[in-house]
Protein backbone atom coordinates (compact mmCIF):
# COMPACT_ATOMS: atom_id res chain seq x y z
CA UNK A 1 0.00 0.00 0.00
CA UNK A 2 1.58 3.28 -1.01
CA UNK A 3 1.35 6.69 0.56
CA UNK A 4 -0.85 8.33 -2.09
CA UNK A 5 -3.55 5.62 -1.96
CA UNK A 6 -3.68 5.93 1.80
CA UNK A 7 -4.13 9.70 1.66
CA UNK A 8 -6.87 9.43 -0.95
CA UNK A 9 -8.71 6.79 1.01
CA UNK A 10 -8.41 8.78 4.23
CA UNK A 11 -9.50 12.14 2.81
CA UNK A 12 -12.29 10.42 0.90
CA UNK A 13 -13.72 8.82 4.02
CA UNK A 14 -13.29 11.84 6.30
CA UNK A 15 -13.38 14.87 4.02
CA UNK A 16 -14.35 17.22 6.87
CA UNK A 17 -12.19 15.86 9.68
CA UNK A 18 -8.88 15.53 7.79
CA UNK A 19 -7.05 18.64 6.64
CA UNK A 20 -3.62 19.60 5.31
CA UNK A 21 -2.86 16.02 4.34
CA UNK A 22 0.47 15.74 2.55
CA UNK A 23 2.94 13.11 1.44
CA UNK A 24 6.32 13.91 2.92
CA UNK A 25 8.20 10.94 1.45
CA UNK A 26 7.12 7.49 0.18
CA UNK A 27 7.04 6.20 3.76
CA UNK A 28 5.83 9.26 5.66
CA UNK A 29 2.42 10.96 5.60
CA UNK A 30 1.29 13.94 7.63
CA UNK A 31 -2.24 15.11 8.31
CA UNK A 32 -4.24 17.19 10.75
CA UNK A 33 -7.36 15.71 12.27
CA UNK A 34 -10.27 17.40 13.97
CA UNK A 35 -9.93 16.42 17.64
CA UNK A 36 -13.52 15.23 17.97
CA UNK A 37 -13.03 12.67 15.16
CA UNK A 38 -9.66 11.28 16.32
CA UNK A 39 -11.08 8.00 17.57
CA UNK A 40 -13.20 7.35 14.46
CA UNK A 41 -10.26 8.10 12.17
CA UNK A 42 -8.02 5.73 14.13
CA UNK A 43 -10.68 3.02 13.96
CA UNK A 44 -10.91 3.47 10.18
CA UNK A 45 -7.11 3.38 9.83
CA UNK A 46 -6.91 0.18 11.81
CA UNK A 47 -9.79 -1.61 10.11
CA UNK A 48 -9.39 -0.53 6.49
CA UNK A 49 -5.80 0.61 5.92
CA UNK A 50 -3.76 -1.97 7.88
CA UNK A 51 -2.46 0.62 10.35
CA UNK A 52 -2.33 -1.87 13.21
CA UNK A 53 0.68 -0.54 15.11
CA UNK A 54 0.61 2.60 17.24
CA UNK A 55 4.17 3.89 17.53
CA UNK A 56 3.54 6.66 20.00
CA UNK A 57 1.27 9.40 21.25
CA UNK A 58 2.87 12.62 22.36
CA UNK A 59 2.14 16.27 22.93
CA UNK A 60 3.86 19.34 21.52
CA UNK A 61 3.46 22.82 22.96
CA UNK A 62 3.17 25.87 20.67
CA UNK A 63 2.84 28.85 23.04
CA UNK A 64 3.01 31.41 20.20
CA UNK A 65 -0.11 29.97 18.57
CA UNK A 66 -1.63 29.34 22.01
CA UNK A 67 -2.14 25.74 21.02
CA UNK A 68 -1.20 22.26 22.11
CA UNK A 69 -0.90 19.49 19.59
CA UNK A 70 -1.47 15.81 20.19
CA UNK A 71 0.63 13.82 17.73
CA UNK A 72 -0.15 10.20 16.91
CA UNK A 73 2.41 8.14 15.01
CA UNK A 74 0.59 5.24 13.50
CA UNK A 75 2.44 2.55 11.55
CA UNK A 76 1.82 -0.94 10.34
CA UNK A 77 3.42 -4.32 10.80
CA UNK A 78 2.89 -5.00 7.08
CA UNK A 79 3.83 -1.86 5.15
CA UNK A 80 6.49 0.74 5.99
CA UNK A 81 4.29 3.86 5.80
CA UNK A 82 4.07 5.89 9.02
CA UNK A 83 1.22 8.34 9.42
CA UNK A 84 1.76 11.39 11.62
CA UNK A 85 -1.70 12.41 12.70
CA UNK A 86 -1.98 15.68 14.60
CA UNK A 87 -4.83 17.31 16.45
CA UNK A 88 -4.84 20.97 17.49
CA UNK A 89 -6.20 21.73 20.94
CA UNK A 90 -6.67 25.05 22.78
CA UNK A 91 -4.02 25.60 25.40
CA UNK A 92 -6.35 26.53 28.28
CA UNK A 93 -8.69 23.52 28.14
CA UNK A 94 -7.16 20.74 26.07
CA UNK A 95 -9.48 17.75 25.77
CA UNK A 96 -9.58 14.90 23.30
CA UNK A 97 -11.23 11.50 23.05
CA UNK A 98 -9.01 8.63 24.20
CA UNK A 99 -8.02 6.07 21.54
CA UNK A 100 -7.40 3.24 24.01
CA UNK A 101 -10.49 1.30 22.72
CA UNK A 102 -8.79 1.22 19.30
CA UNK A 103 -5.12 0.81 20.18
CA UNK A 104 -4.60 -0.96 23.49
CA UNK A 105 -1.04 0.35 23.96
CA UNK A 106 -2.16 3.99 23.79
CA UNK A 107 -2.94 3.64 27.49
CA UNK A 108 0.48 4.53 28.89
CA UNK A 109 1.28 7.04 26.14
CA UNK A 110 -1.88 8.98 26.97
CA UNK A 111 -1.19 8.85 30.68
CA UNK A 112 2.28 10.23 30.00
CA UNK A 113 0.98 12.98 27.74
CA UNK A 114 -1.62 13.87 30.37
CA UNK A 115 0.87 14.30 33.20
CA UNK A 116 3.45 16.16 31.11
CA UNK A 117 1.11 18.49 29.17
CA UNK A 118 -2.20 18.45 31.02
CA UNK A 119 -4.14 17.16 28.04
CA UNK A 120 -7.30 15.41 29.24
CA UNK A 121 -8.11 12.17 27.45
CA UNK A 122 -11.84 11.62 27.75
CA UNK A 123 -13.04 8.09 28.56
CA UNK A 124 -9.52 6.88 29.34
CA UNK A 125 -9.78 3.78 31.58
CA UNK A 126 -7.15 4.87 34.11
CA UNK A 127 -5.99 8.46 33.67
CA UNK A 128 -3.43 9.02 36.42
CA UNK A 129 0.27 9.97 36.46
CA UNK A 130 2.69 7.37 35.12
CA UNK A 131 6.27 8.53 35.61
CA UNK A 132 5.82 11.64 37.76
CA UNK A 133 4.92 11.71 41.45
CA UNK A 134 1.37 12.76 42.39
CA UNK A 135 2.70 16.05 43.79
CA UNK A 136 3.81 17.14 40.34
CA UNK A 137 0.28 16.93 38.92
CA UNK A 138 -0.78 20.34 37.64
CA UNK A 139 2.77 21.50 36.96
CA UNK A 140 2.66 20.21 33.33
CA UNK A 141 6.47 20.16 33.12
CA UNK A 142 6.88 19.76 29.36
CA UNK A 143 4.95 22.92 28.54
CA UNK A 144 7.24 25.70 27.45
CA UNK A 145 6.21 28.09 30.24
CA UNK A 146 7.11 25.63 32.99
CA UNK A 147 9.64 27.39 35.18
CA UNK A 148 10.66 24.51 37.39
CA UNK A 149 13.48 23.25 35.23
CA UNK A 150 16.15 22.88 36.46
CA UNK A 151 15.72 24.55 39.85
CA UNK A 152 12.58 22.90 41.13
CA UNK A 153 12.74 19.17 41.12
CA UNK A 154 10.42 16.57 42.56
CA UNK A 155 12.48 16.50 45.75
CA UNK A 156 11.85 20.15 46.53
CA UNK A 157 8.14 19.67 46.03
CA UNK A 158 7.62 16.76 48.41
CA UNK B 1 -6.00 -2.71 43.63
CA UNK B 2 -6.70 -3.16 47.36
CA UNK B 3 -10.45 -2.67 46.87
CA UNK B 4 -10.63 -5.65 44.56
CA UNK B 5 -8.95 -7.96 47.04
CA UNK B 6 -11.01 -11.17 47.41
CA UNK B 7 -10.83 -13.78 50.14
CA UNK B 8 -7.60 -15.79 50.29
CA UNK B 9 -5.91 -13.16 48.16
CA UNK B 10 -2.97 -10.93 48.93
CA UNK B 11 -0.90 -8.27 47.30
CA UNK B 12 2.84 -8.75 46.86
CA UNK B 13 5.07 -5.93 45.68
CA UNK B 14 8.01 -6.96 43.55
CA UNK B 15 10.41 -4.07 43.53
CA UNK B 16 11.28 -1.22 43.07
CA UNK B 17 14.51 -3.06 43.88
CA UNK B 18 14.43 -6.74 43.13
CA UNK B 19 17.03 -9.17 41.73
CA UNK B 20 14.77 -10.11 38.82
CA UNK B 21 14.53 -6.56 37.52
CA UNK B 22 16.66 -4.88 34.90
CA UNK B 23 16.06 -1.53 36.62
CA UNK B 24 13.79 -0.05 39.23
CA UNK B 25 10.06 -0.46 38.65
CA UNK B 26 7.38 -1.80 40.95
CA UNK B 27 5.24 -4.75 40.08
CA UNK B 28 2.14 -5.09 42.25
CA UNK B 29 0.81 -8.63 42.07
CA UNK B 30 -2.58 -9.74 43.36
CA UNK B 31 -2.05 -13.36 44.29
CA UNK B 32 -4.35 -16.24 45.10
CA UNK B 33 -2.02 -18.84 46.47
CA UNK B 34 0.73 -19.06 43.88
CA UNK B 35 -1.34 -17.77 40.98
CA UNK B 36 -1.17 -14.19 39.72
CA UNK B 37 -4.74 -12.88 39.49
CA UNK B 38 -3.86 -9.34 38.50
CA UNK B 39 -0.76 -7.24 38.01
CA UNK B 40 0.07 -3.58 37.79
CA UNK B 41 3.31 -1.82 36.88
CA UNK B 42 4.41 1.40 38.57
CA UNK B 43 7.06 3.45 36.79
CA UNK B 44 8.95 6.62 37.51
CA UNK B 45 11.69 5.53 39.88
CA UNK B 46 14.39 6.40 37.35
CA UNK B 47 12.63 9.18 35.44
CA UNK B 48 15.28 11.61 34.25
CA UNK B 49 13.24 14.02 32.14
CA UNK B 50 15.42 13.36 29.10
CA UNK B 51 12.86 14.92 26.73
CA UNK B 52 12.85 18.18 28.68
CA UNK B 53 16.64 18.20 28.97
CA UNK B 54 16.98 17.74 25.19
CA UNK B 55 14.83 20.82 24.63
CA UNK B 56 17.28 22.84 26.70
CA UNK B 57 20.51 21.61 25.10
CA UNK B 58 21.97 22.37 21.70
CA UNK B 59 21.88 19.61 19.09
CA UNK B 60 25.53 18.76 19.65
CA UNK B 61 25.07 18.49 23.42
CA UNK B 62 21.98 16.37 22.80
CA UNK B 63 24.10 13.49 21.51
CA UNK B 64 25.61 13.00 24.96
CA UNK B 65 22.15 13.08 26.54
CA UNK B 66 20.57 10.41 24.31
CA UNK B 67 23.48 8.12 25.25
CA UNK B 68 22.08 8.10 28.76
CA UNK B 69 18.60 6.92 27.79
CA UNK B 70 19.92 3.40 28.03
CA UNK B 71 23.64 2.80 28.26
CA UNK B 72 23.41 -0.67 26.70
CA UNK B 73 22.15 0.60 23.37
CA UNK B 74 23.79 4.03 23.40
CA UNK B 75 24.91 3.72 19.78
CA UNK B 76 21.45 3.01 18.36
CA UNK B 77 20.01 5.86 20.42
CA UNK B 78 22.63 8.13 18.90
CA UNK B 79 21.86 6.78 15.44
CA UNK B 80 18.20 7.68 15.89
CA UNK B 81 18.90 11.20 17.18
CA UNK B 82 21.60 11.94 14.61
CA UNK B 83 19.42 10.46 11.86
CA UNK B 84 16.61 12.87 12.76
CA UNK B 85 18.90 15.89 12.45
CA UNK B 86 20.44 14.58 9.22
CA UNK B 87 16.97 14.20 7.70
CA UNK B 88 15.96 17.70 8.82
CA UNK B 89 19.13 19.39 7.62
CA UNK B 90 19.52 17.22 4.52
CA UNK B 91 23.02 16.01 5.35
CA UNK B 92 24.38 13.13 3.26
CA UNK B 93 26.54 10.67 5.18
CA UNK B 94 29.67 9.46 3.32
CA UNK B 95 29.66 5.75 2.59
CA UNK B 96 32.64 4.92 4.75
CA UNK B 97 31.02 6.56 7.75
CA UNK B 98 27.84 4.57 7.12
CA UNK B 99 29.79 1.32 7.15
CA UNK B 100 31.58 2.28 10.37
CA UNK B 101 28.24 3.08 11.95
CA UNK B 102 26.81 -0.29 10.94
CA UNK B 103 29.86 -2.06 12.38
CA UNK B 104 29.69 -0.37 15.78
CA UNK B 105 25.90 -0.66 15.98
CA UNK B 106 25.96 -4.37 15.22
CA UNK B 107 28.73 -4.83 17.80
CA UNK B 108 26.49 -2.99 20.24
CA UNK B 109 23.62 -5.35 19.34
CA UNK B 110 25.89 -8.32 20.08
CA UNK B 111 26.87 -7.07 23.52
CA UNK B 112 23.29 -6.12 24.38
CA UNK B 113 21.98 -9.58 23.45
CA UNK B 114 24.82 -11.25 25.37
CA UNK B 115 24.04 -9.31 28.52
CA UNK B 116 20.30 -9.87 28.04
CA UNK B 117 20.77 -13.62 27.80
CA UNK B 118 23.08 -13.68 30.79
CA UNK B 119 20.58 -11.75 32.88
CA UNK B 120 17.81 -14.05 31.77
CA UNK B 121 19.83 -17.04 32.94
CA UNK B 122 20.34 -15.35 36.27
CA UNK B 123 16.63 -14.60 36.69
CA UNK B 124 15.64 -18.24 36.26
CA UNK B 125 18.33 -19.46 38.63
CA UNK B 126 20.97 -20.40 36.05
CA UNK B 127 23.60 -18.05 37.44
CA UNK B 128 26.54 -19.58 35.56
CA UNK B 129 24.97 -18.34 32.30
CA UNK B 130 25.77 -14.78 33.34
CA UNK B 131 29.41 -15.74 33.91
CA UNK B 132 29.66 -17.23 30.42
CA UNK B 133 28.07 -14.36 28.53
CA UNK B 134 29.73 -11.54 30.45
CA UNK B 135 33.12 -12.94 29.45
CA UNK B 136 32.29 -12.85 25.75
CA UNK B 137 30.65 -9.44 26.13
CA UNK B 138 33.92 -8.09 27.50
CA UNK B 139 35.68 -9.00 24.24
CA UNK B 140 33.02 -7.19 22.22
CA UNK B 141 33.25 -4.15 24.49
CA UNK B 142 37.01 -4.10 23.92
CA UNK B 143 36.38 -3.91 20.17
CA UNK B 144 33.86 -1.06 20.62
CA UNK B 145 36.34 0.63 22.95
CA UNK B 146 39.02 0.43 20.23
CA UNK B 147 36.81 2.35 17.80
CA UNK B 148 34.89 4.77 20.01
CA UNK B 149 37.20 5.18 22.98
CA UNK B 150 34.53 4.30 25.53
CA UNK B 151 32.87 1.16 26.78
CA UNK B 152 29.29 2.27 27.33
CA UNK B 153 28.47 5.93 26.62
CA UNK B 154 30.29 6.68 23.41
CA UNK B 155 29.18 10.02 21.88
CA UNK B 156 30.70 8.58 18.73
CA UNK B 157 28.27 9.65 16.01
CA UNK B 158 28.34 13.15 14.57
CA UNK B 159 25.87 14.90 12.30
CA UNK B 160 26.97 13.64 8.91
CA UNK B 161 29.53 11.07 9.96
CA UNK B 162 31.45 9.59 12.82
CA UNK B 163 34.02 11.05 15.19
CA UNK B 164 36.94 8.79 14.39
CA UNK B 165 38.00 6.32 11.74
CA UNK B 166 38.52 2.62 12.43
CA UNK B 167 41.91 2.12 14.14
CA UNK B 168 44.83 0.35 12.47
CA UNK B 169 44.51 -3.41 12.53
CA UNK B 170 40.87 -3.40 13.60
CA UNK B 171 39.86 -6.11 11.16
CA UNK B 172 42.67 -8.42 12.28
CA UNK B 173 41.64 -7.97 15.91
CA UNK B 174 37.91 -8.27 15.25
CA UNK B 175 37.81 -11.46 13.20
CA UNK B 176 39.24 -13.82 15.89
CA UNK B 177 36.77 -12.39 18.44
CA UNK B 178 33.85 -12.92 16.06
CA UNK B 179 34.97 -16.44 15.18
CA UNK B 180 35.23 -17.29 18.85
CA UNK B 181 31.76 -15.83 19.43
CA UNK B 182 30.32 -18.02 16.67
CA UNK B 183 31.67 -21.10 18.42
CA UNK B 184 30.35 -19.91 21.76
CA UNK B 185 26.87 -19.27 20.34
CA UNK B 186 26.78 -22.89 19.16
CA UNK B 187 27.74 -23.95 22.69
CA UNK B 188 24.95 -21.84 24.20
CA UNK B 189 22.47 -23.33 21.79
CA UNK B 190 23.50 -26.86 22.67
CA UNK B 191 23.34 -26.00 26.35
CA UNK B 192 19.82 -24.61 26.01
CA UNK B 193 18.67 -27.58 23.96
CA UNK B 194 19.99 -30.21 26.33
CA UNK B 195 19.56 -28.68 29.78
CA UNK B 196 16.38 -30.21 31.19
CA UNK B 197 15.90 -27.66 33.97
CA UNK B 198 16.32 -24.73 31.61
CA UNK B 199 13.81 -26.20 29.19
CA UNK B 200 11.25 -26.75 31.90
CA UNK B 201 11.65 -23.15 33.05
CA UNK B 202 11.50 -21.62 29.57
CA UNK B 203 9.49 -23.75 27.16
CA UNK B 204 5.78 -23.10 27.07
CA UNK B 205 6.12 -20.23 29.55
CA UNK B 206 4.82 -16.75 28.75
CA UNK B 207 3.41 -17.62 25.34
CA UNK B 208 2.59 -14.66 23.11
CA UNK B 209 0.70 -15.26 19.89
CA UNK B 210 1.23 -13.06 16.85
CA UNK B 211 -2.21 -11.40 17.08
CA UNK B 212 -1.90 -10.64 20.78
CA UNK B 213 1.66 -9.34 20.39
CA UNK B 214 0.54 -7.02 17.58
CA UNK B 215 -2.40 -5.70 19.54
CA UNK B 216 -0.16 -5.06 22.55
CA UNK B 217 2.24 -3.05 20.37
CA UNK B 218 5.27 -5.24 21.09
CA UNK B 219 8.29 -5.10 18.75
CA UNK B 220 11.76 -6.56 18.51
CA UNK B 221 12.78 -10.14 19.43
CA UNK B 222 9.63 -10.61 21.53
CA UNK B 223 7.49 -9.98 18.43
CA UNK B 224 9.73 -11.89 16.02
CA UNK B 225 9.56 -14.93 18.31
CA UNK B 226 5.85 -15.09 17.45
CA UNK B 227 6.58 -15.34 13.72
CA UNK B 228 6.09 -11.72 12.59
CA UNK B 229 9.10 -10.66 10.47
CA UNK B 230 9.04 -7.02 11.59
CA UNK B 231 12.50 -5.46 11.49
CA UNK B 232 13.11 -1.78 10.73
CA UNK B 233 16.43 -2.69 9.08
CA UNK B 234 14.41 -4.54 6.40
CA UNK B 235 11.08 -2.65 6.40
CA UNK B 236 12.56 0.81 6.24
CA UNK B 237 16.31 0.49 5.61
CA UNK B 238 18.60 3.19 6.94
CA UNK B 239 22.38 3.48 6.47
CA UNK B 240 23.69 0.74 4.14
CA UNK B 241 21.45 -2.05 5.40
CA UNK B 242 19.72 -2.34 2.02
CA UNK B 243 23.03 -3.40 0.41
CA UNK B 244 23.85 -5.95 3.08
CA UNK B 245 22.73 -9.53 3.11
CA UNK B 246 21.02 -10.69 6.27
CA UNK B 247 17.79 -12.34 7.21
CA UNK B 248 15.18 -11.46 9.78
CA UNK B 249 15.20 -14.19 12.43
CA UNK B 250 11.81 -15.46 13.48
CA UNK B 251 10.45 -18.32 15.52
CA UNK B 252 6.98 -19.73 15.88
CA UNK B 253 6.64 -20.82 19.50
CA UNK B 254 6.36 -17.34 21.05
CA UNK B 255 7.51 -18.50 24.50
CA UNK B 256 10.53 -17.52 26.59
CA UNK B 257 12.75 -20.15 24.94
CA UNK B 258 11.78 -18.84 21.48
CA UNK B 259 12.80 -15.31 22.44
CA UNK B 260 16.22 -16.58 23.51
CA UNK B 261 16.52 -18.60 20.27
CA UNK B 262 15.69 -15.51 18.21
CA UNK B 263 18.41 -13.55 20.03
CA UNK B 264 20.95 -16.32 19.41
CA UNK B 265 20.15 -16.37 15.69
CA UNK B 266 20.22 -12.57 15.53
CA UNK B 267 23.70 -12.62 16.98
CA UNK B 268 24.78 -14.95 14.16
CA UNK B 269 23.28 -12.53 11.63
CA UNK B 270 25.01 -9.57 13.29
CA UNK B 271 28.36 -11.34 13.03
CA UNK B 272 27.66 -12.02 9.37
CA UNK B 273 26.78 -8.34 8.79
CA UNK B 274 29.99 -7.17 10.50
CA UNK B 275 32.07 -9.57 8.38
CA UNK B 276 30.48 -8.25 5.20
CA UNK B 277 31.11 -4.66 6.29
CA UNK B 278 34.75 -5.36 7.13
CA UNK B 279 35.23 -6.88 3.68
CA UNK B 280 33.41 -4.22 1.71
CA UNK B 281 34.16 -1.00 3.59
CA UNK B 282 35.30 1.60 1.05
CA UNK B 283 37.90 4.31 1.54
CA UNK B 284 37.08 7.97 1.59
CA UNK B 285 36.10 10.65 4.08
CA UNK B 286 34.30 9.88 7.36
CA UNK B 287 32.68 13.30 7.39
CA UNK B 288 31.04 15.28 4.53
CA UNK B 289 33.65 17.48 2.91
CA UNK B 290 31.53 20.50 2.05
CA UNK B 291 29.05 20.36 4.90
CA UNK B 292 27.82 23.66 6.37
CA UNK B 293 27.93 21.89 9.72
CA UNK B 294 31.62 21.42 10.41
CA UNK B 295 32.95 18.72 12.63
CA UNK B 296 33.41 21.06 15.53
CA UNK B 297 30.74 23.68 14.91
CA UNK B 298 29.51 24.49 18.40
CA UNK B 299 26.37 26.31 17.22
CA UNK B 300 24.41 24.69 14.44
CA UNK B 301 20.98 25.88 13.40
CA UNK B 302 18.75 23.21 11.94
CA UNK B 303 16.06 24.24 9.43
CA UNK B 304 12.53 24.34 10.80
CA UNK B 305 10.50 21.22 10.25
CA UNK B 306 9.59 17.92 11.82
CA UNK B 307 10.66 14.36 11.29
CA UNK B 308 9.97 10.90 12.67
CA UNK B 309 12.92 8.56 12.30
CA UNK B 310 13.00 4.88 13.25
CA UNK B 311 15.91 2.52 13.79
CA UNK B 312 16.12 -1.09 14.94
CA UNK B 313 17.26 -1.23 18.52
CA UNK B 314 18.43 -4.59 19.99
CA UNK B 315 15.07 -4.56 21.80
CA UNK B 316 12.85 -3.46 18.94
CA UNK B 317 11.65 -0.34 17.26
CA UNK B 318 13.31 2.87 18.43
CA UNK B 319 11.80 6.07 17.08
CA UNK B 320 12.29 9.75 17.67
CA UNK B 321 9.97 12.56 16.70
CA UNK B 322 11.85 15.83 16.40
CA UNK B 323 10.33 19.26 15.86
CA UNK B 324 12.78 22.02 14.95
CA UNK B 325 11.90 25.72 14.94
CA UNK B 326 15.06 26.89 13.21
CA UNK B 327 17.07 27.69 16.33
CA UNK B 328 20.06 25.85 17.75
CA UNK B 329 17.93 23.77 20.11
CA UNK B 330 15.17 21.31 19.23
CA UNK B 331 11.63 22.49 19.97
CA UNK B 332 10.51 19.01 20.94
CA UNK B 333 12.04 15.55 20.94
CA UNK B 334 9.77 12.60 21.66
CA UNK B 335 11.65 9.39 22.39
CA UNK B 336 9.66 6.30 21.52
CA UNK B 337 11.63 3.52 23.14
CA UNK B 338 11.01 -0.15 22.36
CA UNK B 339 10.82 -1.32 25.97
CA UNK B 340 8.02 1.07 26.98
CA UNK B 341 5.26 -0.87 25.14
CA UNK B 342 6.88 -4.21 26.02
CA UNK B 343 6.78 -3.36 29.72
CA UNK B 344 3.19 -2.24 29.31
CA UNK B 345 2.39 -5.67 27.89
CA UNK B 346 3.82 -7.42 30.95
CA UNK B 347 0.66 -7.42 33.16
CA UNK B 348 -1.61 -9.17 30.62
CA UNK B 349 1.19 -11.63 29.91
CA UNK B 350 1.78 -12.71 33.51
CA UNK B 351 -1.89 -12.89 34.45
CA UNK B 352 -2.76 -16.50 35.32
CA UNK B 353 0.85 -17.67 35.69
CA UNK B 354 2.64 -18.51 38.93
CA UNK B 355 4.95 -16.18 40.85
CA UNK B 356 8.00 -18.22 39.87
CA UNK B 357 7.28 -17.65 36.18
CA UNK B 358 6.97 -13.88 36.59
CA UNK B 359 10.74 -13.56 36.79
CA UNK B 360 11.21 -15.84 33.80
CA UNK B 361 8.73 -13.94 31.59
CA UNK B 362 9.91 -10.50 32.65
CA UNK B 363 13.54 -11.49 32.16
CA UNK B 364 12.99 -12.99 28.72
CA UNK B 365 11.85 -9.55 27.48
CA UNK B 366 15.42 -8.24 28.04
CA UNK B 367 14.26 -5.00 29.56
CA UNK B 368 15.75 -1.64 30.36
CA UNK B 369 13.63 0.40 32.75
CA UNK B 370 15.87 3.40 32.27
CA UNK B 371 14.67 3.63 28.69
CA UNK B 372 11.00 3.11 29.58
CA UNK B 373 11.16 5.95 32.11
CA UNK B 374 13.54 8.23 30.21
Amino acid sequence: MDARTIIQSLTGAFSEAISEAEVESPVRIRAYVDGSFAKEVCQYLKDSLQFDHLCSVCGVDYPKRNELEVVYHIASYDHPVVLTLKARLPRDSPEIESIVPVYWNANWYERETYELYGIMFKNHPNLKPLVLPEEMLGEWPLRKDYEGFPNRTARNLV
Amino acid sequence: MEEMLGSNEMIVHLGPQHPMQPGPFRLNLRLKGETVMDAEVELGFIHKGIEKILENKTYLQGITIVDRICYLVALTNEECFVGCVEKLAGIEVPERAQYIRVIVEELSRLQSHLLGMGEYGEFIGFVSMFMYTIKEREDILTLIDMVTGARVTHTFLKFGGVRDDLPEGFKEKALPVLNNLKRVIDDYEEMFNTDRIYRERAEGVGILTADVAKSLGVSGPALRATGVPFDIRKNEPYLVYKDLDFKVCTDTAGDCAARVRVRLNEMRESIYIIEQCLDRIPGGPIFPVNSPYGRRTPVMRVPAGEVFHRVEDPRGEMGMYMVSDGTDKPHRVKVRGPYFPTLQALPPLIKGTTVADVAAISGSMDGCTSEADR
